[in-house]
């Protein structure tokens, strides 16, 4: 779950974080704080979305790499620096696919499987997994995303905003029609 | 075609810092940084040149 900051704290943690982006910009060795506080949630997006954790090593490293690269121009436009991250993180992702080095993977813990599918059937059972399962994959890439990034690894509006580049509100909305249109593909296999 | 895998063992914390480390990716950017300079090439030839030039 994300932490809950003051408006004070989150303001002292940007300013930080901009005086550390500046000290990489001249300096890559200085990068390695901003390394430490963001590789655990890159890593983690990338591994629950490819098939093989070796892959997931490999990709994260290459964000990584690439967001060395482009750190001299990289400039604040009011976006977290973690969300310029994930979207490097997101177009490795999909080089690696088309690449064909990697298998598009979505991760998903059981319970949180079963909630989606209780909310739309009343007696929820196995077939009814299975139902969800093969709907997913009926989906469009965007809206398996928004599905993904909302209900599997419960991120907010504005965070999956800031990663595929829509707004909040956007992302809300676009969120909302994936959401129906999986219900109408689950229940069109009944 | 999507894979879909349930209940994942995801690796701790620890796992992926020992697996992975700043130092690797630096060398890694280094490493590119080098490859990707053109001067990798130009800069001996220039030298080369130059000191002909001279003589």
């Amino acid at each position: 779950m994300p932490l809950q900051l003051s408006f004070q704290q989150q303001s002292f943690l940007q300013e930080e974080e901009k005086t550390l982006i500046t000290r990489a910009q001249t300096d890559s060795r200085y990068f390695a704080p901003l390394y430490e506080r963001y590789h655990d949630a890159i890593f983690r997006y990338v591994y629950r979305r490819v098939d093989e954790e070796e892959k997931a090593y490999d990709i994260t490293s290459n964000v990584f790499v690439k967001a060395l690269q482009a750190l001299p121009k990289y400039e604040y436009r009011g976006l977290p620096f973690s969300a310029w991250l994930f979207r490097i993180a997101k177009s490795e992702l999909y080089q690696s696919f088309r690449d064909q080095k990697a298998q598009r993977t979505v991760s998903i813990d059981k319970v949180v499987l079963q909630q989606v599918v209780e909310e739309w059937v009343e007696d929820y059972t196995e077939l009814d997994k299975q139902r969800l399962m093969n709907s997913l994959q009926k989906l469009n890439e965007q809206q398996l995303q928004l599905i993904e990034m909302r209900f599997f690894e419960k991120r907010s509006f504005k965070e999956i905003g800031q990663i595929i580049d829509l707004s909040e509100n956007n992302a809300k909305v676009k969120t909302f029609r994936a959401v129906q249109k999986l219900k109408i593909i689950f229940n069109q296999k009944e | 075609m999507i894979k879909i895998l349930l209940d994942r063992n995801e690796p701790s914390e620890m796992e992926v810092r020992k697996h992975q480390n700043f130092d690797q990716i630096l060398a890694a950017y280094q490493y590119q940084q080098k490859v990707n300079n053109p001067w990798r090439y130009w800069f001996y030839l220039t030298l080369v040149c130059g000191l002909l030039f001279i003589v």
